[in-house]
């Protein structure tokens, strides 16, 4: 075992009726446009690699029909790749027999749709406990553990409600704490909080990021909001047209965008958390020779200090921040550093 | 692209002129008047050319009223049909009246009567005939000049009128571009050849004195409709040899399911029926509905349709669970397969337009009489709606709760019984409502075969004319419908 839990590479995915010989001249490097014309077929995904480290959040980032949402279905294989492989938890999904599979969706992989997709006949408790019904656990079992995911969601006493009863901030939560009943190891979560309206998001994402922070669990996010995905994500995968245009932290999409069309998209996000003292600071010792100021008195700062903590230390001082790693002075940085540093990170 | 290449692409002929009045159309806000001469002058034809179909249609037509009684008109040749007709009738009306006086002679004066009445009446229908005679040959001018006007004013008409239905078009083809354009040879070629063969059979038929047979009357095969007759007779009497078993089969299968149901029914004692049917009316739908229950089983009883209504709920009980067993599974497979879909949406199209009383003769000619020929005549009849119902309810489940299902390891039976058709329910139990009444509906036509119940007691009132007993038993058959229906629906509300 490795610690890797999701590994996809060379996956493919095209659409249509001829999609075996469109996939031949699509791997060959036809366009998109001209697969389209030439087999009416579509190119769902092109050529994909993602590799989600145990206990990472992982967001894959696109506009609509980017093919983020197919990509995800890969992985517990509601969508049948055309060609590549895909290890999940060191099992090859493609290999697995039907019994298997469902043994796999059911215990090691929950999901989250966009929607909630709850089903609107049964309470909230047997909503959430729906994944343990279906492997046939017994009654008593499924509503105790699904009274306690209920609890983790902060729904507790809405159990025998309907969810049509809920807010659809509610709703998403049931879908959470149903996608948490059998602890599977992976959660797929296909822009579960886009549906919802912005402060209820907000929200979510916060108890999201708590929840995830306690629970440890491998989670692989869908989000077409770059915002969202540089809150929750330890690293994110930008898709357009089926591809994966570029993948890396938070930090380093923002900073240094693979392309054009991932400059566009960072153009508007504030980079002020995303740019860090170590990147910005200069040496000390430079500093001091031209402007010499008691190193003693001025405010001090750690290498990881992002831009937004540098603007808050320094606002009151008379002199340049000094940066501190554990206690050793490593850099400065002047006040006009730091105006740069802004202004290029706007 | 620009206006002017677009005008040019979709008009193909005379591009310039349509740009220019396109132009005008489309720079005023109100109606403009250009006038159309080529339109105006090839009428029909330039339509067809322009693949403007319906308008074609609708100026052959034009033309034809119009220009029908100038033809005619011109060749002087009347309306031999009804001079005949004139001759004919005033013939029957002589001989009516030699009958009377013969009958008077002989001293039946009731018989004559009858003659000098028949006698009057055809006399004034000859009378009527008469006048359209002379009516048709005095106004040989006025119909002349009415139609050449009505023409020329139609063709004025569809001389303004052409360029804005044409410019119309147009602004359809921009955005689908699906649409005839243009004027290629093939199309006007289509178009004349319509026109010369429409307009040269119809001056033919209208002017010449020998117009072959064929021309007038269509040309029967008699001798092959002969021959598909014997073969279906042929057919029937193989099949059924064939099938022998099956089919007994299936009738006693029928036969044990709608015996029970009666025994039940019309065995048990009427107050412990009817106490049954009160209360699960109340459990099931509220008091409203346990009183009108109640109220039409009273009307039941207190009139004598007891045992008749009894066992048309019978028949209609057995009915609809046939329906329901077999309707339900076989619109889960119509809402599945795409294909088994295409092909059975004709099939229920057919199995509910088709007359009740076509179907009779086949299920006749398989099951015989009797009640289960009965039920069979009435499942055609009453299962379509259950399918499509549950076929539609099926179709509306949202897919992504089915991918939730399938997410969470369902297998396809568990997405089935797990949301899809508790998904579905109130569509399905829409189609069970609506085949149950469809059933009840059929039950006066299945009694013509001999299924009892009811309907016998209206097919019986119908063939002596029994006024009343026929309201009444309609009445019966009426209330058991609503009965049905109410505890149905009720109980369908009162769940959400």
């Amino acid at each position: 075992m490795n610690d890797l839990a999701i590994e996809m590479s060379g996956v493919w995915k095209i659409f249509g009726v001829q999609s075996a010989a469109a996939l031949i001249d699509a791997q060959a490097g036809a366009s998109k446009t001209d697969i389209l014309t030439r087999y009416r077929c579509v190119v769902g995904i092109a050529d994909a690699s993602i590799s989600v480290r145990r206990g990472e959040i992982f967001c894959i980032m696109g506009l609509s029909g980017s093919g983020k949402s197919t990509l995800v279905r890969h992985v517990n294989r509601l969508i049948e790749p055309s060609a590549g492989t895909i290890q999940v938890l060191g099992q090859d999904v493609r290999a697995l027999s039907a019994a298997a599979l469902r043994a796999l969706r059911a215990e090691r992989i929950g999901m989250v749709f966009q929607h909630m997709a709850l089903l609107p006949h049964r309470s909230v408790q047997d909503n959430v406990a729906y994944p343990l019904e279906l492997r046939g656990t017994a009654k008593a079992t499924r509503w105790h553990i699904s009274r306690e995911k209920l609890k983790l969601v902060g729904l507790t006493g809405y159990e025998d409600r309907f969810p049509k009863e809920l807010s659809g901030g509610m709703q998403q939560r049931v879908g959470l704490a149903r996608a948490l009943a059998a602890d599977p190891d992976i959660l797929l979560m296909d822009e579960p909080f886009s549906a919802l309206d912005p402060l209820i998001r907000r929200q979510l994402q916060d108890q999201f990021m708590a929840l995830s922070l306690k629970l440890g669990k491998t989670t692989l996010f869908i989000t077409h909001d770059l915002d969202e995905a540089i809150r929750l994500g330890h690293r994110i995968a930008i898709m357009k047209d089926g591809r994966i245009v570029q993948t890396g932290t938070p930090e380093q999409i923002v900073t240094q965008p693979a392309d054009e069309y991932v400059r566009d998209f960072v153009h508007n996000i504030s980079k002020l958390g995303l740019i860090f003292a170590r990147t910005v600071m200069e040496p000390l010792a430079k500093v001091l020779a031209v402007q010499f100021f008691d190193v003693t008195a001025a405010p001090k700062a750690s290498p990881e200090s992002n831009l937004e903590d540098l603007i808050d230390i320094a606002a009151g001082a008379q002199h340049p921040v000094v940066i501190q790693d554990g206690g050793v002075s490593v850099g400065a940085i002047t006040k006009d550093r730091l105006l740069i540093a802004i202004k290029e990170g706007k | 692209m620009s206006e002017e290449v677009l005008i040019r692409e979709f008009a193909g002929l005379n591009a310039p002129y349509y740009a220019r009045t396109f132009g005008v159309i489309q720079s005023s806000t109100r109606q403009t008047w250009t006038l159309n001469v080529g339109a105006m002058l090839f009428g029909a034809l330039w339509a067809g050319a322009r693949g403007l179909w319906f308008l074609f249609y609708l100026l052959v037509f034009l033309d034809i009223a119009a220009l029908a009684p100038v033809v005619l008109a011109l060749h002087g040749r009347g309306n031999p049909d009804l001079s005949a007709r004139v001759q004919q009738l005033e013939e029957t009306v002589a001989k009516r009246r030699t009958e009377a006086e013969t009958a008077l002679a002989e001293g039946n004066a009731s018989k004559s009567a009858t003659s000098t009445k028949l006698a009057d009446n055809l006399q004034k229908v000859a009378d009527a005939a008469r006048a359209d005679v002379s009516v048709n040959a005095a106004g040989t001018t006025e119909r002349l000049v009415l139609g050449l006007v009505a023409f020329g004013l139609a063709r004025l008409g569809l001389g303004f009128a052409a360029n804005p239905i044409y410019e119309r078009r147009y602004t359809v083809w921009r955005a689908t571009r699906n649409l005839p354009h243009g004027m290629p040879l093939h199309r006007i070629a289509i178009a004349s050849m319509l026109t010369a063969t429409i307009y040269g059979i119809l001056l033919f038929s209208m002017t010449s004195t020998s117009v072959p047979d064929w021309l007038i009357n269509f040309p029967v095969a008699k001798t092959w409709y002969e021959a598909v007759k014997d073969w279906l007779d042929a057919g029937f009497v193989a099949v059924y040899a064939a099938g022998k078993g099956f089919f007994e089969g299936v009738r006693n299968l029928i036969r044990i399911l709608v015996d029970s149901l009666e025994g039940g029914l019309v065995k048990t004692p009427w107050p412990v029926v009817a106490l049954v049917i009160c209360t699960a009316a109340w459990q099931l739908a509220g008091w409203r509905t346990a009183v009108f229950t109640a109220a039409a089983l009273a009307y039941l009883g207190l009139f004598g349709f007891w045992e008749l209504s009894m066992q048309t709920v019978a028949l209609l009980g057995a009915a609809s669970i046939l329906c329901i067993l077999l309707g339900i599974p076989l619109g889960v497979w119509f809402a599945r397969s795409r294909t088994a879909f295409h092909v059975a949406q004709p099939v229920l199209d057919f199995m509910q337009t088709m007359p009740a009383f076509v179907y009779l003769i086949p299920v006749i000619a398989f099951f015989g009489t009797g009640k289960p020929p009965g039920i069979i005549a009435t499942l055609i009849f009453g299962m379509p709606p259950v399918i499509r119902l549950t076929t539609l309810g099926l179709r509306g489940v949202p897919e992504d709760v089915k991918e939730a299902a399938r997410a969470y390891g369902a297998t396809e039976w568990q997405v089935l019984t797990g949301v899809e058709l508790p998904l579905a329910l109130p569509s399905i139990m829409t189609g069970i409502n609506q085949t149950i009444l469809m059933c009840l509906s059929m039950v006066v036509i299945a009694s013509l075969i001999g299924a009892q119940g009811l309907g016998s007691v209206v097919l019986q009132s119908l063939q002596y004319a029994a006024k009343g007993q026929g309201l009444l038993a309609g009445l019966a058959i009426l209330l058991c419908a609503m009965v049905i229906d109410r505890i149905v629906q009720g109980s369908f509300r009162k769940r959400d």
